[in-house]
């Protein structure tokens, strides 16, 4: 086990940045497709103000993801210069996500406050509303997805150069965003003319759960084969210093706990208590599915150093 | 203006660290090989040593990944890849992204710094008593390697014959 030795320059930090980014986006695309089919409503005076905590709990995505981009600041070398960090979008991944996330929260928090706040003046009925809600769905999808590319882009880590790594996190982000609603909404009775739609949303969020759990196998076994370093990669998150990440965290907690909580909740109509904990294992598992990821990405062989193991067989002996 | 380049002779490399050292002060002004823009890997059991260079790619993913132009070539120094301090923003992208492992972080500057052939002259040359590492034209070494990989040809087809 000598070779298994994984990058640290990206650790926790960042896996806070791309749970929150994917999160974040997973809901508000859930959310608005819910606003809307289904389009629920309550509104309630909180000081003279005719509020609406049902938008609210649908639509606020955006807020996780703007509080999500601090940790990406907080993990640079020098924070008070982020905003370079746009200066290059025709080939750097990190300056398009710049982009990409600030187009989303900007459109997310418009959209968020034109539901919930009464302003009249904007017009909230307005077909013109369509365009701008279009758009934050696309960089929704744009966020999910690019949780992953941002990874995949980095090409000497064969654990991470994969299309399915992308694919992985855009179910993660829906999974762990369906459930921040369930969460946002359980009990407060905000669903409570149309229960359907949170029987749907459970139902939708277990069949998630299933999917997630056969990208992660096809991604670790395809990993698995790819090259040495990605061998040696999956079987340090399998069974060497991560494995209590891979087992106990994403397994336990991103997936088993969550899907036989919820079925016994489906039994036992719709047990909050259940669902609620339910909600939080899956929410837990979600951030240490990028941490595990994350932890676990190690780098290629250097190219002179291989040939120079190869060429006086020192292979496993420095 | 002919282009020169780094080249490393593994087999003449003792492994004496003198090329980190003069590196680090010429960059940083302190004896502190961790702040290095070379690194010595070594196989002490084995008595072999492996200094690693950037090698300043004709295809540098440092300077793809890098998300603020700090990273860049110039083409008038000897077409050299460098970080520019003042606009580097500490993401360790470049880090990430070099399959050589070169950009290192430097913890005291919090900026992503790597090899600039000192200016032209670069120091672990300069001060390499084993001239393992030399500063050449790149079509010489070109011409070298083109002529080893002949005499190895040579020398295979005479023990076929």
């Amino acid at each position: 086990m000598k070779h298994l030795r994984p990058q640290e320059h990206w650790g926790w930090i960042i896996a806070i940045y791309l749970y929150l980014a994917g999160m974040g986006a997973g809901s508000y695309i859930i959310g608005a497709i819910i606003n809307w089919f289904i389009n629920p409503s309550r509104v309630v005076l909180i000081r003279g103000l005719a509020l609406d905590p049902a938008k609210a709990a649908l639509l606020w995505g955006p807020i996780l993801v703007a509080i999500g981009t601090p940790f990406l600041i907080l993990d640079l070398g020098i924070k008070k210069r982020f905003l370079y960090a746009c200066l290059n979008p025709r080939t750097s991944w990190v300056a398009r996500g710049f982009l990409i996330l600030s187009i989303f929260i900007v459109f997310g928090l418009v959209l968020f406050a034109k539901s919930v706040l009464p302003f009249g003046w904007l017009h909230a009925e307005s077909d013109l509303w369509y365009i701008p809600e279009v758009i934050a769905i696309a960089f929704a999808f744009g966020t999910a997805i690019y949780t992953g590319i941002l990874l995949k882009a980095t090409k000497s880590i064969p654990l991470w150069n994969t299309y399915l790594l992308p694919l992985l996190f855009l179910v993660s982000a829906l999974s762990t965003g369906s459930m921040a609603i369930i969460l946002s909404t359980l009990g407060t009775g905000l669903f409570s003319h149309d229960a359907g739609a949170l029987e749907v949303l459970i139902s939708g969020e277990q069949i998630l759960v299933v999917i997630e759990g056969i990208v992660l196998y096809l991604y670790l076994s395809r990993r698995y084969r790819v090259s040495e370093q990605g061998k040696d990669s999956v079987r340090l998150l399998l069974f060497g210093k991560k494995k209590l990440i891979f087992w106990g965290g994403i397994v336990l907690l991103g997936f088993i706990f969550p899907f036989v909580l919820e079925t016994i909740a489906a039994f036992s109509h719709g047990n909050v208590v259940l669902i609620f904990v339910s909600g939080l294992t899956l929410l837990c598992g979600g951030f240490f599915l990028r941490l595990g990821v994350l932890s676990a990405g190690i780098k290629e062989q250097i190219p002179m150093q291989r040939w120079t193991e190869f060429q006086y067989d020192l292979k496993g002996t420095k | 203006m002919e282009e020169r380049v780094l080249v490393v002779d593994q087999q003449k490399c003792t492994g004496c660290r003198q090329c980190e050292l003069v590196c680090s002060v010429y960059h940083t002004g302190s004896s502190n090989p961790s702040r290095s823009r070379i690194k010595v890997v070594k196989w002490e059991h084995a008595g072999i040593y492996l200094p690693l260079i950037c090698n300043h790619c004709e295809k540098a993913y440092c300077l793809e990944v890098c998300p603020t132009k700090a990273c860049h070539r110039e083409p008038e120094l000897n077409n050299r890849v460098v970080i520019d301090k003042k606009l580097c923003i500490g993401c360790k992208t470049c880090i990430m992204a070099c399959p050589f492992s070169h950009p290192f972080f430097d913890i005291k500057e919090q900026v992503t710094v790597k090899c600039d052939y000192c200016d032209g002259d670069p120091q672990c040359v300069a001060f390499c008593y084993a001239k393992a590492v030399f500063f050449t034209d790149a079509d010489k070494i070109q011409m070298s390697k083109k002529r080893e990989a002949a005499n190895k040809f040579l020398e295979s087809l005479k023990q076929i014959r």
